[in-house]
């Protein structure tokens, strides 16, 4: 034993100092809690870092006076490094909040974000819990291959559908390919919110119904049998049984469904053929309707940007209690 | 309060028929138990009457109406289910007032009856609580409620008490036993359990491979077993049969030999016959005294004799073989092996020869080929007085204790 440990002892002392380092690391549990713990504060920090940064660019944008933007001095002082630009702001002009919904109705512009984003959540919830229904809980010829079709057309790119829909959605008859048969002739819907709560449901259809079908396979038979027999028909069960305990699954479905439609552009810049809050435009129309030929005010545009962000905040942490609630108490057995 | 009728029923999957042809038909007010093994169908059975599944052939009548195309909501009927499947996200009086918020009663009703249903079950001042917070007996009795706060004109409880434990099981079905009485509903009872069956039900259908198999009341089915499978199904342990052969005089088996007028049944000499005998119609020849129509003697040798506290088990060998590697059902069925009950207080030792007789009015008769019975008893069957015969029996030829 002695002759074991002795030529160990020794050679910690000729150990380089990374080398004692690592020795400790492996072999002292609190060394090793150490720099996990280190290593978390890392990761946390970078990610913390990378998420919030741009917001704090956006609120230093904001505060900053339009004029000192362009002109600005952005060079900060750092001892040892001299001077590098960084990010602070220049003044503090509180008013630019203000002056967003003066210079545009820009509360209009968020108030069409967040219909067409709720409507589109409600319709995306319905077809979808139809289908996971389905999916999840029935056994039917060809299921495999109707939820791979979904997921086919799950990943088209959006801007195939875009030149066809803004072709019909302008009131153009629909015209069979080649053929020049004339199918129908649809309603003029550009300008409308028809014209992307449609398109909207159909891209975002496809991944709620993958996470509705997974929380409702979950569900235990015999519960939907007990609801049957009380008094509900199969849709009933749906609703008064299965969707309440898939709580969870619905309100993640739900929350993407509805940043996903608050944040979109690239359809509804189209299909509103104006950035004006009369036709439908929504809250990335708003932002850059601060744009004109000439100027740019960007400030606006930074304290537009922040307050557009605030309802999602509002919302995901409301939601994120939910879904975690959910899951915590969401102890399934029948 | 209805009648229930089967018509035909049968159910076929794709690959298999889990229900065939079945006949039921069921008074008002009775409760009769579904048994059989697992798989047998009798689920599917209750889940065809419930209308969760629809059968591929045949009617369901629930009262006059032909409820067969009718969703389950509409059939009046109220089910239990194995698994409880209570709402978990619903306390104890949502759950239990659910099926009566949906028919849109009013208020007060739905407090009066729920009321009254908590009442019976024993669930006073748990209507707030989660179903996560109750106990296994506690959630199964508010699955009860569930089901009787609604009234309904039939009960379906399928395997309610399988997932508790023994002791709650047996105080369950005591109670349940009061439920009915108190409800006098028609109550349909699958269970696997034929203790449940036999003590609390007014008739037991028995149910094998997806065929009715005999439908009588608990001791007619103990008694006179229509056939091989009920013969030994019903009866814990099983009875012991014994496949041999009729003559003229009697039957031949491996080890034994029966002695009765073989010319009084319907299975003609040299067809295959199985004897059937319980346990508790086999006694020690120094006991035989109590036995009015004792049959020959037989020797044996006892194999393990397993004390079960109000009685001795003996696993008899009729050759020199042992039955310690066989289960008490494998030895119900080989030739060559009996088990019987003795009184506690009997002196036996294991591996010791005795001699013992059958008790000849408890002797089944089944053809082996069929398993339908022949005839129950054989003691007025016998043909001439044998030794071990305490009193020989004056009839002759007449098959007076033949059933069918």
């Amino acid at each position: 034993m002695t002759t074991a440990s002795e030529p160990a002892e020794q050679s910690t002392d000729e150990m380089g100092p990374l080398e004692r380092w690592t020795h400790g690391v492996v072999n002292e549990p609190e060394k090793r809690k150490r720099l996990y713990r280190a290593l978390f504060y890392v990761a946390a920090a970078f990610f913390l870092v990378t998420t919030l940064f741009p917001f704090y660019w956006l609120l230093v944008l904001a505060l900053t006076p339009s004029g000192a933007i362009t002109r600005g001095d952005w060079n900060v002082t750092v001892p040892l490094l001299g001077e590098i630009p960084f990010p602070t702001p220049q003044g503090f002009n509180v008013a630019s909040f203000v002056e967003v919904f003066q210079q545009v109705p820009f509360h209009l512009y968020v108030f069409n974000s967040f219909v067409l984003a709720t409507a589109t959540t409600v319709i995306v919830l319905i077809l979808a819990s139809l289908a996971g229904y389905v999916f999840g809980r029935l056994e039917f010829p060809g299921r495999g291959l109707m939820m791979l079709g979904i997921l086919a057309v799950s990943y088209f790119p959006p801007a195939a559908f875009l030149i066809p829909l803004f072709d019909a959605f302008l009131g153009n008859a629909v015209v069979v390919p080649f053929l020049g048969i004339e199918l129908f002739e649809p309603p003029r819907l550009v300008n409308t919110p028809g014209s992307m709560i449609m398109p909207f449901s159909a891209l975002f259809l496809p991944l709620a119904i993958f996470i509705l079908t997974t929380f409702y396979a979950q569900i235990p038979d015999g519960l939907e049998d007990a609801a049957r027999v009380e008094g509900t028909t199969r849709l009933g069960a749906l609703f008064r049984v299965i969707m309440p305990l898939s709580a969870p699954g619905v309100a993640t479905a739900a929350v993407l469904t509805f940043i996903a439609v608050y944040n979109e552009y690239f359809f509804s810049s189209i299909m509103a053929l104006q950035n004006q809050p009369e036709q439908w435009s929504p809250l990335v129309g708003g932002i850059l309707s601060y744009q004109t030929q000439y100027t740019t005010d960007f400030n606006l545009m930074a304290a537009a940007s922040i307050v557009g962000v605030l309802p999602m905040l509002i919302l995901v942490v409301v939601a994120q209690e939910k879904i975690v609630s959910g899951l915590t108490d969401g102890a399934l057995k029948e | 309060m209805a009648r229930v009728r089967l018509n035909d029923v049968t159910k076929r999957y794709e690959d298999i028929v889990a229900v065939n042809e079945m006949n039921l038909d069921i008074e008002d007010g009775e409760f009769i138990c579904l048994v059989g093994p697992s798989g047998c169908g009798k689920s599917t059975t209750m889940e065809t009457i419930a209308g969760l599944t629809k059968p591929s052939d045949g009617t369901v009548h629930i009262g006059d109406t032909d409820v067969t195309k009718l969703p389950p909501k509409d059939r009046g009927v109220s089910m239990v289910f194995q698994n409880i499947a209570l709402f978990p996200h619903m306390d104890v009086y949502e759950n239990i007032s659910f099926g009566l918020r949906l028919r849109k009663y009013d208020t007060d009703e739905i407090d009066r009856r729920v009321d009254r249903a908590s009442d019976i079950v024993q669930l006073e001042g748990m209507l707030d609580r989660m179903p996560n917070e109750l106990s296994g007996g506690q959630q199964q009795r508010v699955a009860i409620a569930r089901a009787i706060v609604r009234e309904p004109d039939v009960f379906l409880m399928d395997e309610p008490l399988a997932n508790l434990d023994a002791k709650l099981r047996v105080h369950m079905r005591t109670e349940l036993q009061r439920l009915h009485k108190q409800l006098d509903t028609t109550i349909i009872y699958v269970t696997h359990d034929q203790a449940e069956a036999m003590t609390m039900s007014d008739r037991i259908a028995v149910i094998n491979g997806g065929k009715l198999q005999q439908i009588d009341p608990p001791l007619v089915c103990y008694n006179e077993p229509a056939n091989l499978f009920v013969a030994g199904f019903i009866g814990s342990p099983s009875m012991n049969l014994v496949r041999g052969e009729l003559a003229a005089n009697g039957l031949r088996t491996d080890h034994f030999d029966l002695e009765f007028a073989a010319d009084g049944l319907e299975s003609a000499v040299g067809d295959g016959v199985t004897m059937g005998i319980r346990p508790e119609d086999i006694y020690l020849t120094k006991n035989a005294d109590s036995v009015d129509s004792a049959s020959e003697v037989i020797e044996a040798r006892t194999d393990v004799l397993e004390p079960m506290g109000d009685e001795i088990f003996v696993y008899l060998s009729l050759d020199d073989t042992s039955s310690e590697m066989m289960t008490s059902e494998e030895v119900s069925t080989a030739s060559n092996q009996l088990l019987m009950s003795v009184d506690p207080d009997t002196v036996i030792d294991a591996d010791e020869s005795v001699s013992v007789v059958f008790d000849r009015s408890k002797i089944h008769l089944f053809e082996t080929a069929s398993g339908t019975a022949i005839t129950h008893g054989i003691a007025d069957l016998s043909s001439r007085p044998t030794a071990a015969e305490a009193e020989p029996t004056p009839t002759e030829a007449e098959s007076g204790g033949q059933h069918e």
